[in-house]
């Protein structure tokens, strides 16, 4: 029926496409991985490029998704309104979870993660099920593999690989992502693992006879040596709470902090904090912006192998010095959320 | 004249994959990112036929799963947009083709890139493919196929008469 020039180049392309298949299942390092790199980087280059290109239309945001939320804002507004009036007279308890929020909010972008911004410029289709983003920052800015990525609602995700100067990011919403986690305020751990769904985390709790709460706001726990998960970093918060205690497994579904659908300055913690992940939850008042600062503990940066009684300590102290005032609001976070 | 051809083809498959991943999927449509990878190999099997369609699946398929931030299994979409290139490029008689047709083909294209890719990763062992999404994807994928396919299908063509008319179709 075709030529035998026909033939061959098609049995030549399909082959070409399973043999790339096969090493690519079969993994390692060797030419075809060197080669791999190196059109990837040349491809993250031009991506950088298209992304200025494109940047007065992506840059106005995701314009369906702000369409959509238009057309909806009425009615979120008409139902915040009388959810506030409800709330003016159970302000004092929702106070101190406001507060604890406020403070997980900020541990994210405060001095206690050292990280590097990055801008998103490319996504990864739909169809291909994977949640990944590319940023354009990469090798020659630090970025190193399984480095925790944040913006500034909460945790993000982590690095799967990089480019010089370019850097993928898996989502935390990814089917494959797993994070340890830990209930704010609580000792209770498990891990949350993605859906594929931008708006769905799944938090299956170690304990099955964990108190978990519907509000109650999910942190890492912090991984050895804080990759790919630094400590303390805000997750997201349960909106349900499957099975009840005692059952074999306890699930929680968790919203993620981080809008998934509306990424686009995201920083990369190339150091996660020194001392204890508790202690970062805290609420400190003084560092309410969220632009990338040095670490307020500058003189203490070497201190990575000190006792962990003497981070406790300078923490301490440090937070004494900062905000005493701010003793009195953390009292009711602590307390609200045993 | 071969190697303007190869010009052609890998110039619409780069500019396909960077506009694709840079712009389309970050619109935040509903539905499937609009594939306009498989739309251009599309309407490049419609300009220069079977093989040239081959090649340029061949071409735009690795070169989407190289290009950050892509996280797939390398090959799976090439091997996909090979067979579609190629069959797009016979399926209908020259002197068949009408607009609708070739609108119609398209869309049947994207549709089925969809629920083949997700297949070929199935059957490679991915667990990320979220069946009860496939149905939905590869219909929103078609719709969009057929938004693209008129402009791009005229764009392609438009440009192989210029450069190299001895291979176009009509």
């Amino acid at each position: 029926m075709f030529s035998r020039r026909t033939r061959i180049l098609l049995a030549v392309l399909v082959v070409a496409s399973l043999t790339f298949v096969i090493l690519d299942l079969r993994g390692g390092e060797g030419p075809f991985a060197t080669a791999r790199t190196v059109v990837s980087n040349t491809l993250g280059g031009l991506e950088r490029v298209a992304a200025t290109v494109f940047s007065p239309i992506t840059g106005a945001g995701s314009w369906w998704s702000s369409m959509r939320d238009q057309a909806g804002q009425i009615d979120t507004l008409t139902a915040d309104n009388d959810a506030l009036r409800s709330e003016l007279t159970t302000l004092t308890a929702d106070k101190a979870r406001v507060a604890a929020l406020d403070g997980l909010l900020r541990v994210a972008s405060v001095g206690q993660y050292r990280f590097v911004p990055g801008e998103v410029i490319a996504v990864g289709p739909v169809q291909d099920f994977s949640w990944t983003v590319t940023i354009d920052a990469g090798r020659n800015d630090g970025i190193e593999q399984d480095m925790s990525v944040i913006n500034g609602a909460g945790l993000v995700g982590r690095v799967l690989k990089t480019t010089a100067n370019t850097s993928t990011v898996v989502l935390i919403v990814d089917q494959g992502s797993a994070v340890g986690g830990r209930v704010a305020g609580t000792n209770e751990i498990g891990v949350v693992s993605g859906t594929g769904s931008q708006d769905e985390l799944e938090f299956e709790l170690l304990d099955p006879m964990a108190d978990v709460r519907v509000g109650d706001a999910i942190i890492t726990f912090g991984s050895k040596s804080g990759r790919p998960y630094a400590p303390g970093l805000p997750i997201g918060k349960v909106v349900e709470v499957k099975g009840t205690s005692g059952q074999l497994t306890r699930v929680a579904r968790v919203q993620p902090f981080a809008d998934m659908s509306q990424l686009s300055v995201l920083g990369v913690v190339t150091k996660p904090p020194r001392e204890d992940p508790r202690d970062s939850v805290l609420p400190n008042a003084d560092n309410l912006s969220i632009v990338p600062t040095p670490a307020p503990l500058g003189g203490s940066d070497t201190a990575t192998e000190s006792t962990p009684a003497a981070t406790e300590e300078s923490a301490a102290t440090s937070d004494a010095s900062r905000a005493p005032e701010e003793e009195t609001a953390a009292v009711p976070v602590e307390s609200g959320s045993p | 004249m071969i190697w303007r051809q190869a010009l052609i083809v890998g110039t619409f498959s780069l500019l396909a994959v960077l506009i694709e991943v840079t712009l389309l999927s970050r619109l935040g449509i509903p539905g499937a990112t609009p594939d306009l990878v498989v739309v251009t190999v599309v309407a490049i099997a419609l300009a220069m036929g079977p093989v040239q369609g081959a090649v340029a699946g061949f071409t735009a398929g690795v070169l989407l799963d190289l290009a950050p931030p892509g996280d797939t299994l390398l090959g799976v979409n090439a091997v996909v947009y090979v067979a579609i290139g190629f069959i797009a490029g016979i399926a209908v008689d020259p002197r068949d083709r009408t607009v609708p047709i070739m609108m119609g083909m398209t869309g049947l294209a994207t549709g089925a890139a969809v629920l083949l890719t997700s297949g070929l990763d199935t059957m490679l062992g991915s667990d990320r493919v979220d069946w009860e999404q496939v149905p939905m994807l590869a219909l929103t994928s078609a719709v969009y196929g057929v938004i693209l396919a008129p402009g791009l299908i005229l764009l392609v063509a438009s440009v192989v008469r210029k450069a190299t008319p001895e291979v176009l179709v009509t």
